[in-house]
């Protein structure tokens, strides 16, 4: 019998304010509060509050049939306490239906997965103290940052007691295996869930292009090809970002109607269903074990790290900021602490990517930031202040006149 | 595709970016095929352009220097022009021209350089016996002081006068007006010196009396100085025009800009079949200052030229300090104001930079005043105005380049800063900005940002880095033979558009 598996990420970053060099040692607060506020009240009337509803109504239409997952980030959830408190609201109240999961993630969305195995269990336990005390769930099941996923950070989350972790479907890791299975980690404890990433992706990036075959994408077009993995796979991994019910494809593309028609469609054949992660885990077995060598992410085509440490100067960014996190732990001062974490938000590192700038991509549609530069300027700027003016340090090699 | 092609300057003897631009646009014309003989007043010898033929109507129509010690009928002229020279088809186009005129001309192509050529860099022109009677000293002399002004003039001008009173009544009277006066004038061959609309308006009629004969298809005219030129020529053989605008004289001047200069540039661009601008802040520009319509205005991009990455000075010299250079005329259009605000903003967070303003211009005093006022003299250098290898020395030294222009209708010169792997801000009022991603930029009267940038280029030295790494790849791609597509494209269009 086999199933589908959806999950959303909800992330809202702080971004910081502009910032000029000038600022450094006058100016200690460094987050746009306007800007972070309109931006999530934009999101949750676009996004949360339509799709949220869209949800509790389907959960409610097939009476605990249909069920979904979600990872908010700590620092999305701040801000919507902050700035909408009905969009934070909504969500507690699809967590009362019993069938949503909530997964468990770092805090603040941060790469600290990647350098910093000290941080990244305090901003996991931060996060799944959050997750208990918002929705009355411990999360069991992880999702590390934009997905970003090697043998070395599945041990690292097994050994913290998650059961599962999700990752991208990545071809060269794959090979000929399908990502429709349940696999094993590298640690026999820990499973894995891939992203399928072509029906994912027709969902999330193409439903709305014309000049796609596929267009128009209907409910029904959809759950004939999701029927057809019958036999051939036990669960279908529809992982994408929550913004694309509303934000990134509009209402007028019509999003709304085939997400509220798709379940209907799904269960005309009998033996599929809607399970969360941790439902998947406890059904199927895993298929094989299988090995992430490098690793992988869900960004762009590279589905690597190049998004976040391409370059020179996000490279001599994070460098920068990990490099404190030994410092600013010893202090024993929440405020700066908290304000230290939010700058390691893996948004900051990814508005300074300039590998495919010139295609005016997804990067800039996401930044807030002219360039890649201005965005690395401006976080070296906070970063300088902050180093000098919060913790007192001497400044830095590359920050001394 | 043959194309007849006006300049007014061409390298190594340039006084700005028009220059450049030209060479690069013909060689890569060329090389899409395109057969161009390119017209400009003066040629100073050392010209390169061996794709194409070169042509300085001054030294064909008459302005021949006599050394008094040559024989009256052997005249030196100086410069390698191919034309002149031993290329058979130019000697041949000028012993047309003269046929035309009525004038039979003694001896075979092959008897020409019967005087012999004794530096290759020296053509050698037997002028016809027929010349003899007016070209001896004292008349020359005459004819210098007198009439028709130092340069003198040969008989295609009066030639030209004749044919110019059928253009009369055709030509726009901006234009018109220039003409006749500035070749009985006769201005200085100064190159923007002396009475630039004389020179101008020489230059028109010597090219009119240069291309009689030949069969091209197009007209193309870069800058206003070439204008009148290029409308008499259109008037006269009925060609399609292509107007190319590199600036317009609101870019080099801001609202107090040559009322005559404006109204030649409106009389071409009104005359023209096509115009071309280099950005779409030009486009825009010309649309607003001369109501040319946006449809007659296509855009072509310059490009660059690959050059071999420059060896970088400083680092043989070690020099001490980081260098922020502004390179360009100072000038109105160019900002340096808001550069030197900016410097002394920067300079107390950075006490060992230096901040260079290489170039000349009107408001060189009051900037040296202006950096005396403020203080900052230990750490701003004048250069005064740098050329050829001097300009390479200053980019390859620079750490950072600023061009804060408050109207730029490309700024090449940004470009090039790139190729001497120098990071680059520019401001968003400039042409090539629209070209170029990798790149900070700033709205030029923002000079906090201005400095708030230049600070963090000096402080955060990954910034360069990446920038000048990625600009560089950027710039291999910026063409030259990308923009030659586009400008055939245009001609194409242009002659669909008249012919259909």
């Amino acid at each position: 019998m086999p199933s589908v598996c959806f999950y959303f990420q909800v992330h809202q970053p702080f971004r910081l304010k502009h910032y000029p060099f000038f600022n450094i040692r006058y100016d200690h607060s460094y987050f746009d509060q306007e800007k972070n506020g309109g931006i999530l009240r934009k999101v949750a009337k676009k996004c949360y509050l339509p799709t949220n509803q869209t949800m509790l109504r389907l959960i409610d239409r097939y009476q605990g049939r249909f069920r979904i997952s979600y990872s908010i980030t700590g620092v999305a959830i701040e801000q919507m306490q902050e700035y909408c408190p009905e969009a934070f609201e909504s969500f507690r109240e699809l967590a009362k239906t019993g069938c949503v999961e909530f997964l468990g993630e770092t805090y603040y969305h941060s790469l600290a997965g990647v350098y910093d195995e000290a941080e990244f269990q305090l901003q996991v336990k931060k996060h799944a103290d959050l997750m208990e005390h918002c929705f009355g769930q411990r999360p069991t099941v992880f999702r590390n940052t934009e997905l970003i996923y090697d043998d070395r950070i599945g041990e690292m989350v097994a050994k913290m007691g998650y059961k599962a972790m999700i990752a991208e479907g990545a071809d060269d890791i794959l090979g000929w295996r399908s990502p429709n299975f349940v696999y094993s980690s590298t640690n026999p404890a820990m499973r894995l869930l891939l992203k399928n990433y072509r029906l994912s992706d027709d969902i999330a990036f193409r439903f709305s292009n014309q000049g796609w075959q596929e267009f128009p994408l209907t409910a029904p077009k959809f759950a004939n090809w999701v029927h057809k993995i019958s036999g051939n796979g036990e669960v279908l991994n529809l992982f994408m970002d929550y913004e694309t019910f509303g934000e990134h494809q509009w209402e007028s593309t019509g999003i709304f109607e085939f997400l509220d028609h798709l379940p209907g469609e799904i269960f005309k054949h009998p033996d599929w269903d809607f399970l969360t992660p941790s439902q998947v885990v406890e059904r199927y077995n895993p298929a094989a074990t299988i090995n992430f060598g490098r690793t992988v992410s869900w960004a762009d085509i590279d589905r690597d790290l190049t998004a976040w440490q391409g370059n020179q100067m996000q490279k001599s960014a994070l460098k920068n900021a990990f490099d404190l996190g030994h410092e600013v732990r010893s202090r024993n001062n929440p405020t700066a602490l908290d304000l230290w974490r939010r700058l390691l938000t893996s948004d900051h590192f990814y508005y300074m990517c300039t590998k495919w700038m010139a295609d005016g991509d997804v990067h800039a549609y996401f930044s807030p930031y002219n360039s890649p530069y201005e965005a690395f300027i401006n976080y070296m700027n906070v970063l300088t202040d902050f180093r000098q003016s919060v913790l007192n340090l001497k400044p830095s090699k590359e920050a001394r006149a | 595709m043959k194309v007849l092609m006006l300049g007014w300057e061409y390298p190594p003897h340039i006084s700005g970016g028009l220059g450049t631009a030209c060479e690069g646009l013909s060689r890569a014309l060329s090389r899409q095929g395109v057969n161009i003989d390119f017209v400009v007043p003066h040629l100073f010898g050392g010209e390169d352009a061996p794709h194409m033929r070169l042509m300085d109507p001054s030294k064909v129509s008459g302005r021949v220097e006599a050394p008094m010690h040559k024989s009256v009928s052997e005249v030196w002229v100086e410069g390698q022009n191919p034309l002149l020279g031993d290329e058979p088809g130019a000697v041949s186009a000028r012993a047309a021209l003269l046929a035309e005129m009525g004038i039979s001309v003694p001896g075979k192509p092959g008897e020409q350089g019967a005087a012999g050529v004794k530096d290759p860099n020296i053509n050698v022109i037997k002028i016809p016996s027929f010349l003899s009677p007016y070209l001896n000293a004292a008349s020359f002399k005459r004819k210098r002081r007198g009439l028709f002004g130092k340069g003198g003039l040969g008989l295609e001008d009066e030639a030209f006068l004749l044919q110019l009173e059928t253009l009369d009544e055709i030509l726009p009277p901006a234009i018109r007006s220039l003409l006749p006066e500035s070749v009985s004038a006769g201005g200085g061959a100064e190159h923007y010196a002396g009475d630039l609309f004389q020179e101008v308006g020489r230059f028109a009629a010597r090219a009119l009396g240069l291309i009689k004969n030949r069969d091209y298809d197009v007209i193309h005219a870069h800058d206003w100085m070439t204008f009148p030129a290029a409308v008499a020529l259109k008037a006269l053989t009925g060609l399609p025009l292509v107007l190319h605008v590199h600036s317009l004289e609101y870019d080099r001047c801001g609202g107090n800009g040559n009322w005559q200069i404006e109204q030649i540039e409106k009389a071409g661009l009104d005359a023209a079949d096509q115009v071309i601008a280099v950005s779409y802040y030009t486009r825009s520009l010309i649309h607003q200052r001369h109501g040319v319509p946006l449809g007659k205005i296509g855009v072509v991009h310059n490009g660059v030229y690959a050059r071999e990455m420059v060896s970088r000075y400083r680092q043989e010299q070690a020099w001490p300090s980081k260098i922020v250079l502004f390179l360009g005329r100072v000038t109105f259009q160019k900002g340096p104001d808001y550069f030197v605000e900016a410097a002394a903003r920067v300079i107390p967070h950075v006490p060992d930079v230096l901040f260079v303003m290489a170039g000349s211009g009107d408001m060189l005093p009051r900037m040296v005043e202006r950096v005396n006022e403020l203080g900052i003299s230990n750490n701003f250098l004048f250069t005064g105005f740098l050329k050829g290898q001097e300009v390479e020395k200053m980019f390859s030294m620079a750490d950072l380049y600023v061009m804060p222009s408050v109207s730029e209708p490309f700024g090449i010169s940004a470009l090039e800063a790139i190729s001497f792997q120098s990071p680059v801000i520019i401001s968003r009022q400039s042409g090539v900005s629209e070209v170029l991603s990798h790149a900070l930029k700033v709205n030029f009267w923002d000079v906090d940002q201005l400095a708030n940038l230049i600070v963090s280029v000096l402080k955060y030295p990954e910034l360069g880095q990446d920038i000048s790494l990625m600009a560089g790849e950027e710039v291999r791609r910026l063409r030259w033979d990308a923009s030659a597509v586009k400008t055939v494209e245009l001609y194409n269009q242009t002659l669909a558009r008249i012919s259909g």
